[in-house]
């Protein structure tokens, strides 16, 4: 599992964001993870009590937007849930196309008071 | 009073703060956590270019050969080109050990606990190396299908090794990495058989995931299709001593 040491990289990120802005602290703190990233949002949710300690997000709650695997087929341009349809376009059958979307790791918003 | 801002609102705690007169900001970024790594890489690979060594990046789940693979490499090319490998691991320095044996240079990175390796170990490593005097750096990353896909290592190809042994269906159960993958290296084919491993199978898998990686089935153990890997790898050292 490596969700902790990438949880606390992001963690130091948006409490360095937040004091930038002198901010007196964080109130949430959302993320994109997408569906084909290396991350798991529950366990990010576990590590994250651990990660805020002692920084602006000590209190903050955490908020987690799942991003589809949404890839392009590139024989008739339908866009389609790449997992969902075991990585074959259901509208034609293709095998060939290119992921628009699911790999995201991203700090999306911080909010500050 | 608020005990979290000393404002005289009472009747609310820390996480009503939207309720009242509070300067309450919304900070939009589209950061990643992994910029800090990517910004390394992108220097690595600059670097790397500069110097026109080719830069693989080795990925696999454990036991799937790549030590092997490196090994016969070494021992094939070693006349052609001077290589060079890191080796990830989470303890010992057998896999390096078994590299110099065979008379290439080699640096082994014990990660412990990490179950990855990031681009500031391979930054790291260099000094370890004659850089003027290389034409092939091979990164052999942790044995782990899931988290070395979110690194970038400055590397030119992203090189998946997939072992007979694993099953026909890994691509579609790991699909990130597969995904992220520029080269396929199906390993232990002479086991094809032996396993009843449905080769078809993996194939139509492997083209479904990534229809556009290049895949290589070989048993570095017995030399089976390794003189196309090697062809490949000469052609991808030409291309990069003209960038």
């Amino acid at each position: 599992m490596h969700e902790m040491g990438v949880v606390i990289e992001i963690v130091k990120i948006a409490d360095a964001k937040a004091k930038e802005e002198h901010a007196h602290g964080v109130k949430r703190l959302v993320l994109q993870l997408g569906q084909l990233s290396a991350l798991v949002p529950e366990l990010v949710e576990a590590c994250f009590p651990a990660a805020v300690y002692e920084t602006l997000l000590e209190n903050a709650e955490l908020k987690i937007e799942v991003i589809p695997a949404n890839g392009l087929c590139l024989k008739c341009r339908q866009v389609f849930h790449v997992v969902e349809n075991e990585f074959e376009c259901p509208a034609c059958g293709s095998e060939e196309w290119d992921l628009l979307s699911g790999k995201e790791i991203i700090i999306k918003e911080i909010r500050v008071w | 009073m608020c005990s979290t801002c000393g404002c005289g609102a009472s009747g609310h705690d820390n996480f009503e703060h939207d309720e009242h007169d509070h300067d309450v900001r919304i900070l939009h970024t589209m950061e990643t956590a992994f910029d800090k790594n990517n910004h390394i890489a992108f220097h690595l690979r600059e670097e790397f270019k500069e110097r026109g060594i080719l830069v693989l990046n080795l990925v696999s789940s454990p036991g799937s050969g790549k030590t092997t693979l490196l090994e016969k490499t070494a021992l094939a090319m070693s006349t052609e080109y001077k290589m060079a490998v890191i080796e990830g691991d989470q303890e010992t320095a057998n896999d390096a050990e078994r590299i110099k044996n065979t008379g290439i240079s080699a640096y082994q990175i014990n990660t412990l606990s990490g179950c990855h390796l990031e681009a500031g170990m391979v930054q790291r490593a260099l000094p370890s190396f004659d850089l003027d005097a290389l034409d092939i750096l091979f990164i052999e990353n942790v044995g782990n299908l899931v988290c070395p896909s979110e690194y970038d290592l400055g590397e030119d190809y992203r090189v998946l090794v997939l072992s007979v042994t694993e099953g026909e269906d890994k691509p579609i159960k790991y699909p990130g990495i597969f995904i992220s993958s520029d080269i396929f290296l199906l390993n232990k084919i002479d086991l094809v058989d032996i396993l009843e491993f449905d080769i078809e199978k993996c194939r139509k898998y492997l083209k479904r995931i990534n229809s556009r990686a290049t895949t290589f089935e070989v048993s570095a153990r017995k030399g089976t299709g390794m003189d196309e890997w090697y062809d490949w790898l000469r052609s991808a050292v030409a291309q990069k001593k003209q960038k």
